[in-house]
């Protein structure tokens, strides 16, 4: 039964899904284009540069930060709109399952596919990186990117709450509140500027992961 | 044995009340058909029996469960189309079929295909492109394929041309009677719920006009056409007219009584009247007749 929720979900997130890896890819590679260019033409000295200089921002990993959030956004849109149009959650909720542990699933399911094109874009992003870098400098970027891949996940969860809210008043307060909060995730690109902050960001993130019960349960007591 | 049991249902949106103290049941085996205006609460009555809407007061019973928690089980057993025979448009006929075939225990897809055999479409067609006509057909054939014991059916004819109609009321019909299922349904036009249900529920605004089977229905209400030769006579708050509409001096009277009991009350109160005549009504009139053309 949970396979052919995943089926579903999959059925509706995979082009975008997809569409989002390879543009994460694409974005990968336009880093290290850069990066080839810089040390064919400006030598170690534009490094230096950078780290005295440039905020300590080693090489131009900023490009990720808006890719996660884009992601997030089409794949959330993507899978939680159909169910909207028409109520057509109803069909989810009359399922012989629990409501509840259905909405989990559908979540579940498309924060993994996030998680695992993230972990494709940042394994191919530390590779390409340690042939160019040493451990110290490809650590710091891990850690400066860290943060706008939260904020993808917070985007998601967030996106869910809003679209699956049944009335359209709770809907504005909800985007005020990501508003309010996805900004907090892409503050600056300077190297290990989150490094503080990374752990109760991380816990946030967390903790919004099930956000979407609440809007699940408004629409089940009828709420419009 | 009752499959649902609705106890003193009240229920507001806002301050408009929808209904109060609203009770029904519906028996195993029986067709139900939930009839009323526009805005008399069918949908939302439907809407508390699948669990998606909580009333202020009452409750549904479905096979001993209180609706607004049912048990996984229980839910296997209940086949729900949705107004508009929605579903999840971005899956073909294929793959729709796949996804519930595993959640229900007597799956069995032989009629799902066979009306779909029926819809001269591709099995890798989506269901976005289907015709509404052709989705009705996709929607009946997943419920049958469900094999429910209980069917709730939201205005089934929505968007039906008479033919689809027509086959959607048959196949259903054949499938309920032959397989001794349960039906609960409402649909805006009367005429399809005359070859389908049973019995009959008539709400009108915050009441309910009629509760009981079909054929006692139709055979106790009656119309009478009668000339009244003073048009200004005014019977209708009287206590066994349920209904009249008047046009100059033409009557329309809508009675449980018999026409005898109708005669003699329009002779002990000197009504003078010409052409009195019992009209023979089809569901659709009696309906009318009970609840107004307002």
């Amino acid at each position: 039964m949970w396979k052919s929720i995943i089926y579903k979900e999959w059925l509706k997130i995979r082009w975008f899904a997809i569409i989002y890896a390879a543009l994460g890819i694409l974005v990968v590679g336009n880093i290290f284009l850069k990066v080839q260019h810089d040390f064919e033409f400006s030598q170690e000295a534009y490094y230096w540069y950078s780290i005295l200089f440039n905020q300590y921002r080693f090489y131009e990993y900023s490009l990720f930060k808006f890719v996660p959030l884009i992601g997030a956004l089409a794949i959330a849109l993507a899978q939680y709109f159909p169910e909207t149009v028409n109520k057509r959650i109803k069909l989810t909720f009359h399922l012989p399952i629990n409501e509840n542990k259905a909405l989990m699933v559908m979540m579940l399911f498309g924060a993994f596919c996030l998680f695992a094109i993230a972990a494709v874009q940042l394994l191919l992003f530390t590779g390409l990186s340690l042939v160019y870098f040493p451990a110290e400098i490809v650590q710091s970027a891990l850690i400066s990117i860290a943060p706008w891949f939260l904020c993808g996940f917070v985007v998601y969860f967030l996106t869910a709450l809003i679209v699956l809210e049944p009335v359209w008043k709770y809907r504005f307060l909800y985007l005020l509140v990501t508003a309010t909060f996805v900004p907090l995730y892409l503050q600056t690109a300077a190297a290990r500027a989150y490094s503080p902050a990374l752990p109760l960001l991380s816990v946030f993130t967390v903790l919004l992961s099930v956000a979407l019960w609440f809007s699940g349960y408004r629409f089940r007591k009828g709420e419009m | 044995m009752n499959a649902i049991e609705c106890k003193n249902l009240t229920h507001y949106y806002g301050k408009k009340l929808v209904f109060e103290n609203l009770s029904f049941n519906v028996k195993e085996g029986s067709i139900l058909g939930l009839l009323g205006k526009n805005g008399t609460g069918k949908t939302t009555t439907i809407n508390i029996l699948n669990g998606f809407l909580q009333p202020q007061s009452g409750e549904c019973l479905i096979y001993g469960e209180n609706s607004q928690n049912l048990s996984p089980q229980n839910k296997a057993r209940i086949g729900f189309l949705i107004e508009g025979h929605i579903q999840y448009t971005f899956m073909n006929i294929h793959q729709i079929e796949k996804f519930y075939s595993k959640f229900y225990p007597k799956w069995d897809n032989e009629p799902y295909w066979h009306l779909m055999s029926k819809l001269q479409v591709s099995p890798k067609q989506k269901i976005s492109n289907m015709s509404c006509g052709q989705r009705s057909q996709v929607a009946l054939g997943l419920i049958l394929a469900q094999d429910p014991d209980l069917l709730i059916l939201d205005d089934f004819s929505m968007g039906l041309d008479p033919g689809y109609r027509r086959l959607f009321i048959d196949y259903l019909r054949e499938y309920a009677k032959e397989k001794k299922k349960t039906i609960f349904t409402t649909s805006h036009i009367i005429q399809d719920m005359e070859r389908l249900i049973d019995d009959l529920l008539i709400m009108d605004f915050n009441r309910v006009l009629a509760q009981r089977s079909v054929k006692s229905f139709m055979q106790e209400f009656k119309q009478f056409h009668l000339e009244l030769e003073n048009p200004d006579i005014d019977i209708s708050n009287e206590e066994f007219v349920v209904n009249s509409e008047k046009v100059n001096n033409k009557l329309e009277l809508y009675t449980y009584e018999s026409e005898e009991k109708v005669l003699n009350f329009l002779k002990n109160n000197g009504v003078v009247h010409k052409n009195f005549r019992q009209v023979e009504m089809g569901l659709e009139d009696a309906f009318i007749g009970l609840t107004g053309k307002y």
